[in-house]
């Protein structure tokens, strides 16, 4: 029974229980304080995004035009804002916004980017003339304008958001899959695929697609906390969600017009966007060094 | 000959790209749903035969490709008509806000690029003071707080706290702040490709000539990352362009960024056509002159 469990635990996380070969330097790496840190912050955020309304002490909507801007309080942990809407429950909302948009975006970059990058790069021709000439096209415009115009003229709300962070990320992910590609076509297996009568599509998805997912993930990580405040910047700019929902940007937006009566309600958001961004940047960090074998094996060595 | 070939080819396909996004924008901005007229007339009551008017007096009825075409002749000509709601030409409100954005961009650049290569090339040298930690803090920094962020914070330090200089129109804090952001950007990648390249047969064969640390680091190590120096500062030139917007919103600063929000917001055509093919512009000339520099100093790239 117990010799099946740790059989189980070391096919999922091997490397953590595995005993150093004995007479080699290799040990097991356990994770660092920081990455433990980043791990419970971004864990919470979620629990905070899922349980949101559970957990939300006020109504964030909900105007007390009898105590705007009041600081840190028992009955308003992190006090009120210039229409005395709870500033704690505003943050719980907005930490769902920035989560959902944020990977919203990432997904939809990745599927844009990715998937046209990667049949445009198979189709050849044309084709793919085409699509990098568009995907050169989103990249030359810069990026936040791009952003806002599209909002602009989708009307806000999340799925314009959603839709203008896919395509101002898309050309970071349509540039990977080209690179790794043309490195697949340029090795061996990929020319005798091609003499044993298997077509370009088919190897895209048998032998590409596997080598270039791990790229993707990698740079996933990287693109995430960018779609993240690059919504927070939309909203902050006023042209993000629809104006009553809350969202981080908003409320900085909002209450910095009172930043010297009541620096909490600018501070506390402020502080959980670089936090949230952090946390995801500290652990995809970690994630590209422990999957990059070459460059760990090398650093063991 | 063959260099001269492809930065032809690359000039005329940069050509092709500003003109596609002149044309994208154009179709762009009329999609945003109701036009200026709607937005004055919600503003200041005007009534069904003044908005037609106004209408036809803008060009706003003709159909798109024909004010497409219009707007072109015109923008060949170097005029890139009024402004439909301040009623001044385009062309004097973008110069009038260029030097603002030059001023902070090009600043905070070269803040941020010495400061950034400063920390890179000291957490090389001496690997064990705090220079190394410097670098990964920076480069935390710009990850994970946004500029506008950044610059609340600094604005209620200095400016609310310690009361040392005006909110606003203070270049200098946007100045530090922005440059503070393209420090963290550039030193990472620096490092870890200095450190990569530390370990190379020609630095080793540098040290066993006998020269000096600084000196190997100096001539030697440096020079061959110039590459990415490079590369980093074309990306980053090109995010500043439209990253200034923020911080020009924020401290006030009349610049580009702020003249295209207040155009989007405003269905002010004319005026968000004029500064997004200008940033489009500066943004291809960025990258096609990183493009040229990278082949002079890198012989190795001339062959692609």
């Amino acid at each position: 029974m117990q010799s099946t469990l740790l059989a189980t635990i070391n096919a999922f996380g091997g490397r953590l229980f595995r005993r150093p070969p004995s007479g080699s330097a290799r040990r097991a790496r356990l994770p660092g304080g920081l990455t433990v840190t980043a791990g419970i912050i971004l864990a919470a955020s979620c629990l905070v995004a899922l349980a949101g309304s559970l957990l939300m002490p006020y109504d964030p909507m909900e105007q007390m035009l009898l105590d705007t801007n009041q600081g840190i309080s028992a009955a308003h942990w992190l006090g009120t804002d210039n229409l005395g809407r709870d500033v704690l429950s505003r943050l719980i909302f907005g930490t769902r916004i920035s989560l959902l948009a944020g990977t919203g975006g990432l997904l939809f970059a990745l599927i844009l980017g990715g998937g046209l990058g990667l049949l445009a790069s198979a189709l050849g021709g044309v084709f793919e003339y085409l699509a990098y000439g568009f995907i050169d096209l989103l990249r030359t415009m810069p990026g936040i304008l791009l952003a806002l115009t599209l909002v602009v003229s989708l009307g806000s709300g999340f799925l314009s958001v959603t839709f203008a962070l896919g395509l101002v990320f898309a050309p970071v992910f349509a540039r990977i899959a080209r690179a790794v590609y043309q490195r697949e076509m340029s090795s061996e297996y990929f020319t005798y695929s091609l003499i044993n009568g298997a077509s370009r599509l088919w190897i895209l998805r048998r032998h590409v697609l596997p080598n270039v997912l791990g790229a993707f993930v990698t740079q996933a990580g990287i693109i995430l906390p960018r779609c993240i405040v690059t919504e927070s910047v939309l909203s902050f700019l006023g042209v993000g969600m629809s104006p009553e929902t809350p969202t981080w940007g908003r409320m900085i937006a909002v209450s910095s017009r009172y930043l010297e009566q009541n620096p909490v309600s600018v501070i506390a958001p402020v502080l959980a966007l670089s936090l949230l961004t952090l946390s995801i940047a500290v652990l995809s960090n970690n994630l590209r060094r422990n999957t990059d074998v070459l460059r760990r094996n090398a650093a063991e060595a | 000959m063959q260099l001269l070939t492809a930065i032809l080819l690359s000039a005329l396909r940069t050509a092709g790209l500003v003109v596609s996004i002149t044309v994208l924008v154009f179709f762009l901005v009329r999609v945003i749903p109701g036009d200026v007229v709607d937005l004055l007339s919600a503003e200041g009551g005007l009534d069904a035969a003044m908005q037609e008017e106004m209408r036809q007096e803008l060009g706003l009825q003709q159909s798109r490709p024909a004010q497409l075409g219009n707007w072109a002749a015109n923008a060949v000509h170097g005029d890139f008509g009024d402004s439909l709601r301040f009623h001044k030409p385009v062309g004097g409100m973008v110069c009038q806000a260029l030097p603002t954005t030059i001023i902070l961009s090009s600043l905070s650049f070269a803040y941020g690029l010495f400061l950034g290569c400063a920390v890179a090339v000291l957490a090389v040298l001496w690997p064990k003071s705090f220079f190394p930690k410097a670098v990964e803090t920076l480069n935390a920094w710009s990850v994970a707080m946004p500029t506008f962020c950044a610059g609340l914070l600094g604005i209620l330090v200095v400016v609310l706290w310690l009361e040392w200089m005006p909110m606003l129109g203070n270049m200098f804090l946007a100045v530090v702040v922005l440059g503070t952001d393209v420090a963290g950007q550039i030193a990472k990648p620096l490092y870890e490709d200095l450190k990569e390249t530390a370990t190379s047969k020609f630095i080793m064969t540098a040290k066993a000539k006998g020269l000096g640390k600084t000196r190997v680091i100096l001539f030697h190590l440096l020079p061959n990352s110039l590459s990415v120096i490079l590369a980093l500062s074309g990306i980053i030139l090109g995010g500043l362009v439209g990253g200034t917007i923020t911080l020009e919103v924020l401290f006030g600063l009349p610049g580009i960024g702020k003249l295209a929000l207040d155009g989007v917001l405003g269905r002010d055509y004319p005026l968000v056509q004029a500064v997004i093919l200008l940033l489009a512009v500066a943004v291809v000339c960025i990258n096609w002159f990183t493009d040229i520099i990278a082949k002079l100093i890198d012989p190795r790239l001339r062959s692609h």
